[in-house]
């Protein structure tokens, strides 16, 4: 006998997983990067943020639900999109949603470094965040701040381990979710015991100026913290019984998450007050836990070190998440001739879309020069437009084929969309409108990257024009079991 | 370009209908199946393998419903050779290009030849396998194996594989190619998946679609 295969397949993923998978790039994210950034636009008010924000992203998670239900394709929304529009509708929805992963790749690995740096620094490997000083490369002749070669480093990694094994993250994507939120558990229940938190004060609400106006453009930066449920539809395929149980996770993973973050944002503030929380930025939860958790434990020494272990552990997991979520995305439009084709091939050793990794490795990498706020608002931004073309679909399949079987059907039909896109519309302008005011470089980067989309669809029907006129035939005849009819 | 995955339609969710998209499925297609009877119509969307349209598939306003500007093969696999070849002519009408396979129901191959791309009459493997377990000293092959697919599969010039030896390439495990290009020999190490050949390769259902990306592109 010849080679035996010796790579091992998928593992089946129950409810209790495909939820875990959900949660797990939501509470990586959000929480633990984006809290200080939203207490620095939005004061305490930020709490208010993250309720609304589970608000506007339940309609979504609708209309998620009902498509991932009915099209058993794990791409995503992109899959869903592409099963009613046109091509150049659906390009344009697997251009910005691959874009919005890998931004938030490199938003997770931003948040990953400050935190890094703050564990080094807990255990005195390192002098305060601030003060460690740049690193020398020599080889290039330039000094690099730390946290940025941090944040390299853990893309180029990840990346790397993804591209040579396809190790199945679902079981042990579970594992570390369990992991993330016990952290926040126990991170919340110190809180709220702690001193600190009974004196806590919310008044003045809304910060002074800009007044309740200010969540919105918040609202729009931290709406990347709900993005979980795309990442649930992406693995569809290897879930159990996925017609009940996908709707499902979905439903649980939000309720969960929004849980999670109040809490978690509640005693934020209620210890460390907004501004504090807004000092610290990226590194906010894991300030706040070191001003109020016990010092002195056996082992671990600080409690607060647990903390940013936590903030550490969820910021990476949270990068492999999308780290595989940008290269699926980018398998599927390649094999659905939206991107060469050499996007949408199987490594021969690997059986991993080597080159799709690669080149959303190559994406991210670049990136992680960005400013931690600017990848949080582009990253939404896109995460935004295409939960708005997702609504839509939703809407253009009950139209377009009223007679689809749907296994899970949202309640009161046409509302969720409806109320979807415009909310998410509503919260892209205000994004907008912050990034002209506030983001310039983030705004100029996300149009460049939409006109490079306009350049890479042209090119592309150029090279499909030609291409078709060399070859045409060349069916799946050729792929038949050894019987004859 | 080409595309990688097909878009395939199959008419009737029945046995023929069902197993036939099953199969599909496991190789990475994208497969619609147009079924009338509502409770089969669940039990088919239950399996998740296919997106499910409920209707009559001879009405034009129910089989436009799959996107047939999109579809690249329809097989329409029902019983009633009336009900396929009505799928197959509204489908050439109104999709464009698209491959059509229609389930006959007597044995003359010619009847149809005209006017849909190819027709199959599956009660003839269905009596082989009959005949197999009747009389199992001489089997044919297809009722040998379990679950297990024996594929004979042509390697193209795009594919992960193309040009390259045994040890070179990691198949998933549930996999294993059984012969060289000529089908006379066992593959072993040193062989070389070429161009334009086949092979024929044994495969678990789960990893199907893997090998067929592998060996297809």
């Amino acid at each position: 006998m010849s080679e035996a295969g010796d790579r091992q397949p998928e593992a089946e993923l129950g409810l209790l997983d495909a939820t875990m998978i959900g949660m797990g790039a939501m509470i990586g994210a959000g929480i633990f990067v984006l809290t200080g950034l939203a207490a620095e636009i939005a004061g305490p008010a930020a709490i208010l943020v993250f309720a609304l924000n589970g608000v506007v992203t339940a309609f979504t998670g609708l209309s998620y639900a009902e498509l991932a239900a009915s099209i058993p394709k794990s791409g995503g929304g992109y899959a869903f999109v592409r099963e009613i529009f046109d091509d150049l509708a659906s390009f344009i929805m697997g251009w910005m949603l691959w874009f919005a992963y890998m931004i938030a790749g490199a938003l997770y690995a931003l948040g990953f470094a400050p935190n890094f740096l703050e564990l080094l620094h807990v255990y005195g490997v390192v002098g305060p965040p601030d003060e460690v000083s740049a690193v020398a490369l020599p080889a290039v002749g330039v000094d690099v701040p730390p946290a940025f070669l941090l944040a390299f480093v853990a893309v180029f990694l990840l990346a790397a381990l993804n591209a040579v094994s396809t190790a199945a993250a679902g079981s042990a994507e579970t594992i570390f979710t369990i992991i993330k939120v016990s952290i926040l558990v126990i991170f919340v229940a110190f809180g709220v015991a702690s001193p600190m938190f009974s004196g806590a004060e919310f008044q003045p609400l809304f910060p002074e100026g800009s007044g309740a106006t200010a969540i919105l453009p918040a609202m729009g930066l931290t709406f990347i913290a709900f993005e979980g449920y795309d990442l649930i539809t992406t693995v569809t395929e290897e879930v159990e019984n996925p017609r009940e149980n996908i709707p499902k996770a979905i439903f649980i993973s939000l309720a969960a998450t929004v849980v999670v973050y109040l809490a978690v944002v509640a005693v934020a503030i209620g210890t460390l007050g907004a501004e504090g929380l807004a000092d610290a930025g990226e590194a906010g939860i894991a300030a706040a836990a070191t001003s109020f958790m016990p010092t002195g434990l056996p082992i671990i020494q600080n409690g607060g070190a647990l903390i940013v272990f936590g903030a550490v552990f969820s910021t990476l997991t949270a990068l492999n998440a999308v780290v595989i979520a940008s290269s699926r995305v980018a398998f599927s439009m390649g094999r659905e001739g939206q991107l060469v084709p050499s996007f949408g091939q199987l490594h021969h050793q690997y059986g991993t879309p080597f080159i799709a990794i690669v080149a959303s490795a190559v994406v991210m990498l670049g990136s992680v020069a960005l400013p931690t706020q600017s990848a949080g608002n582009m990253s939404s931004l896109f995460f935004l437009l295409s939960f708005v073309i997702v609504n839509v679909a939703v809407i253009r399949l009950r139209r377009e084929r009223p007679n689809m079987n749907r296994p899970y059907k949202m309640p009161l039909y046409p509302a969720p969309p409806i109320l979807g896109a415009a909310l998410n519309l509503v919260l892209t302008g205000v994004l907008v409108e912050y990034l002209i005011r506030t983001d310039p470089l983030a705004l100029g980067l996300s149009i460049g990257w939409i006109l490079l989309g306009g350049v890479a669809y042209v090119a592309l029907n150029r090279y499909r024009a030609r291409t078709d006129t060399e070859g045409e035939t060349d069916t799946d005849s050729d792929v038949s079991p050894v019987t004859d009819d | 370009m080409k595309k990688q995955d097909l878009r395939i339609v199959i008419v009737g969710g029945g046995r023929v209908g069902l197993r036939t998209a099953r199969t599909l499925d496991n190789r990475g297609h994208t497969v619609t199946v147009i079924e009338e009877d509502p409770i089969r119509s669940d039990e088919i969307a239950d399996e998740y393998i296919a997106t499910v349209i409920e209707g009559d598939a001879t009405k034009p306003s129910i089989l436009k419903q799959v996107g047939l500007e999109k579809t690249d093969v329809l097989a329409a696999l029902t019983a009633d050779s009336g009900t396929n070849l009505a799928a197959c002519l509204t489908a050439e009408r109104y999709g464009s290009p698209i491959r059509t396979v229609m389930r006959r129901t007597d044995e003359d191959s010619k009847e149809y030849e005209d006017l849909v791309d190819q027709t199959i009459f599956p009660e003839r493997a269905g009596a082989r396998a009959a005949v197999n377990a009747v009389d199992p000293g001489t089997r044919a092959l297809e009722d040998m194996i379990g679950n297990l697919e024996i594929l004979v599969i042509e390697v193209t010039e795009d594919a992960p594989v193309a040009g390259r030896s045994l040890t070179d390439i990691g198949l998933p495990t549930g996999s294993l190619v059984v012969s060289n290009a000529d089908g006379d020999r066992i593959a072993e190490a040193g062989t070389e998946l070429e161009v334009g050949r086949s092979y024929v390769v044994a495969t678990e259902p789960d990893v199907e679609d893997e090998i067929v990306r592998l060996f297809r592109g």
